[in-house]
């Protein structure tokens, strides 16, 4: 059993969310408009057709047409635009 | 988000374009600082533009020589940039303070000065005595002191019982209550005499003798109630004829009072009035324009309104409105508020029954018009005026009976004879 999967129970244990016990990302999403994502590692590509933003195990990619990105603060991103895929790598 | 955007405002920011092999490095660079960035949009394979407030420029600097790229501004928005621009621009900015100032200084004097309330004290007066306790036009503002003013008012004008002073943005009001005091009772010998022909209806006698009674045909100038009172023994010696008169040696004196009662009589009035069957005259068709100018010295310039006057035929109303003149200083500007309202002629053909019936309204008005106050119409008659050749004319007379007050009073100078007083000549006009 990895480390990871022993906080995963731990935190299943003592009742505490997911993201703060493993610092996942947490995404909301707005329909296929708005993207937040908070607790990232920042940006590793950005074009209008795909934006891939680093997290704590991986990457995560948006891919749509037209995205910007409305705002970036150290640990939220909100990425803006056609959202049509999120797939994490 | 309106919140954030205002303040984005207030601070200023700019918009940047940031050139470099990775553009994404600087971005994750300033947002790892704090700096916080927004909008950010990719127009080019190497370019990437986004907003930045303008306290966090300084830092990028050193970010963008970190990460290998270069930036530049595209775009300065917001209040400090405005004021950049303002500083440039000093004529502007003097103009703006000018003027704030002129407002400020303009309306910190007293203008209008107006008095409200008074009937029998002059406004004159009360400004002047106003005037004397340190209210006057031209005045600053912060140096009047209301309550002095209406001390002073209520102090030196016995007739008002109680003033106040109010001051409203460069407009001072007096408000003034003046006293009821009771006027002094006539008290002088005098009769009341008719001032209109009539039958007596009813006859109310407060102070003096009945003369008519009710039912007697008056005339104008007769007396109603006499002011002369007889001694029992000369009313007596009266009614038992002149003959004994001689015999009594000194009849007692009578009394003069003020005669006071209520006569009401029938009153007769008539009234005339004709209608044409085909009436032709000009009448307002409702439309109107207004033209406001301002005219300065001999040039007039349209504020609002048409420069030509869209009707063929019309009805001017010119009112002016003129600035106070000041001293021996008069401004040659004055507004000139027209009003201008369109005529049409007409032509009206009625049949003869309606022409009779507004003739009838028409004789009626013009009998209310000599109707007095508080007259009660008892019976009212239209006649139609029956001409031999006929005409295009209604002629109607209206009759019309009211019951209403005729007496007044007429003072008159006792006789001083203490033989002679004839009553009878009273009762005659």
């Amino acid at each position: 059993m990895t480390w990871r999967e022993w906080k995963k129970k731990l935190s299943e244990l003592l009742e505490i969310p997911n993201d703060v016990m493993l610092n996942l990302p947490r995404i909301v999403l707005m329909g296929n408009l708005q993207a937040f994502i908070e607790n990232h590692r920042g940006i590793l590509e950005y074009t209008p057709r795909i934006v891939r933003i680093g997290i704590e195990e991986g990457e995560l990619e948006i891919t749509g047409e037209n995205l910007i990105l409305r705002n970036i603060l150290p640990d939220e991103i909100c990425v803006e635009g056609m959202i049509k895929t999120i797939t994490f790598k | 988000m309106l919140l954030f955007r205002l303040m984005n405002f207030i601070i200023g920011y700019v918009t940047i374009t940031v050139r470099g092999e990775a553009p994404e490095k600087f971005i994750n660079m300033a947002a790892a600082r704090g700096i916080f960035l927004w909008d950010i949009a990719r127009p080019g394979e190497h370019v990437m533009r986004a907003s930045i407030r303008l306290n966090a420029i300084r830092p990028l600097r050193h970010i963008a020589r970190r990460t290998r790229c270069r930036f530049h501004i595209t775009r300065r928005v917001g209040l400090p940039f405005l004021w950049m621009r303002l500083l440039h621009r000093r004529a502007l900015a003097c103009g703006a303070i000018l003027f704030v100032l002129g407002l400020y200084l303009l309306s910190s004097f007293v203008w209008t000065i107006e008095v409200t309330g008074n009937n029998r004290v002059s406004s004159r007066e009360i400004l002047s005595v106003a005037s004397a306790a340190g209210l006057n036009r031209g005045m600053l503002k912060w140096n009047l002191d209301c309550s002095a003013v209406e001390k002073a008012l209520k102090e030196k004008l016995p007739a008002i019982s109680w003033a106040g002073v109010y001051l409203k943005g460069t407009k001072v009001t007096i408000e003034i209550v003046e006293k009821n005091i009771p006027g002094e009772k006539d008290q002088s010998p005098a009769h009341i005499v008719a001032v209109k022909e009539g039958i007596i209806k009813e006859i109310l006698v407060f102070n003096g003798r009945a003369v008519v009674k009710e039912g007697d045909t008056v005339v104008p100038g007769q007396v109603l109630i006499s002011g002369i009172l007889l001694p029992e023994t000369a009313e007596q010696e009266q009614q038992a004829g002149s003959e004994s008169r001689e015999n009594q040696p000194a009849p007692p004196r009578p009394v003069y009072v003020h005669a006071a009662g209520i006569v009401r009589a029938r009153v007769w009035y008539e009234g005339y009035g004709e209608v044409p069957l085909v009436e032709k005259g000009e009448r307002f068709t409702g439309r109107n324009v207004t033209r406001v100018c301002m005219k300065i010295k001999d040039r007039e310039i349209i504020l609002a309104g048409p420069a030509r006057i869209p009707f063929s035929r019309y009805r001017e109303q010119t009112d002016v409105k003129k600035l106070p003149s000041w001293r021996n200083l008069h401004l040659p500007v004055e507004l000139v508020i027209s009003k201008y309202r369109e005529v049409e002629s007409y032509r009206l053909v009625r049949d003869r029954a309606e022409a009779r019936c507004v003739a009838g309204e028409r004789a009626l008005q013009a009998v209310q018009e000599q109707l007095p106050q508080g007259a009660r119409v008892v019976h009212k008659q239209l006649d139609e005026l029956a001409v031999k050749s006929p005409e295009n004319l209604v002629r109607v007379k209206a009759f019309v009976e009211s019951l209403e007050e005729i007496g007044t009073v007429k003072n008159f100078v006792p006789e001083e004879e203490p033989g002679i007083e004839v009553p009878a000549p009273l009762s005659q006009p």
